[in-house]
């Protein structure tokens, strides 16, 4: 089936980014599995309806975040202390190139990301770790390409803050 | 360029998307303007920083188990 064979194209190459995103904004690797799970079984259902509007990378995104923020609504005993969320990190599925930077690095980079607000951390994660144009990063948050700048703005400068003694 | 245009121009800047006539403003200002050539070093690292090591893998065995569902 065409269809089923375009998705699983689209699972090859954008799994790690979906769990990226998935991850980034629940902090939780269980979570940010669902987050795949559900992001590529709703791709499959609705593909047929997908018209080439944008590309199809900002189209499946715009479905994760949806799936991510689902996710948020109905999540329980979720940790919100950045360090517990640290500690759940290094307990799982964190990048295994993580072993050649300092885990103070790693923690350093965690921790000032999960300050983010969700729309800030999922602009930031679409452009700059999953290399997004900003059209597509505001085609697939839905929103205007300028909403997208500011939004980047606000990120860059919280997350120098954060890093300062890593800068 | 000011130290406030520069302000303005830098998410573009970041990304290098100015026009060639922007960019050599920019770094024009920045060849002379040590407080904003802090703040431009220190993004770039933010950026650099998050590009190297910011993306995460699932683990194999969730990426087989749902590519299995997928495939179904």
């Amino acid at each position: 089936m065409a269809s089923n064979a375009s998705i699983l194209d689209l699972y090859d190459r954008l799994v790690d980014g979906v769990y990226t995103l998935g991850y980034r904004l629940l902090g939780d690797p269980h979570l940010a599995e669902d987050v795949v799970q559900d992001t590529f079984l709703a791709a499959l259902r609705s593909i047929v309806s997908y018209r080439g509007e944008g590309p199809i990378e900002a189209w499946l995104y715009r479905i994760a975040y949806r799936a991510a923020i689902a996710q948020q609504r109905t999540r329980r005993d979720f940790p919100t202390d950045p360090v517990d969320i640290v500690d759940l990190a290094g307990a799982g599925s964190v990048d295994v190139e993580r072993s050649v930077l300092t885990l103070e690095l790693a923690a350093a980079l965690d921790r000032a990301i999960e300050t983010l607000t969700p729309p800030l951390k999922a602009a930031f994660v679409l452009r700059q770790i999953e290399g997004l144009s900003t059209r597509d990063v505001a085609h697939a948050l839905d929103v205007s390409e300028s909403s997208v700048k500011m939004r980047l703005a606000r990120a860059r400068t919280i997350l120098r803050t954060e890093l300062k003694g890593y800068l | 360029m000011t130290c406030d245009e520069l302000d303005a121009l830098l998410p573009e800047f970041l990304d290098g998307h100015v026009t060639d006539e922007q960019r050599d403003a920019a770094l024009e200002h920045l060849a002379t303007c040590e407080s904003c050539r802090l703040v431009v070093d220190d993004l770039a690292t933010v950026n650099r920083l998050y590009q190297e090591h910011g993306r995460l893998h699932i683990t194999p065995e969730a990426r087989e188990r749902i590519r299995r569902l997928l495939e179904s």
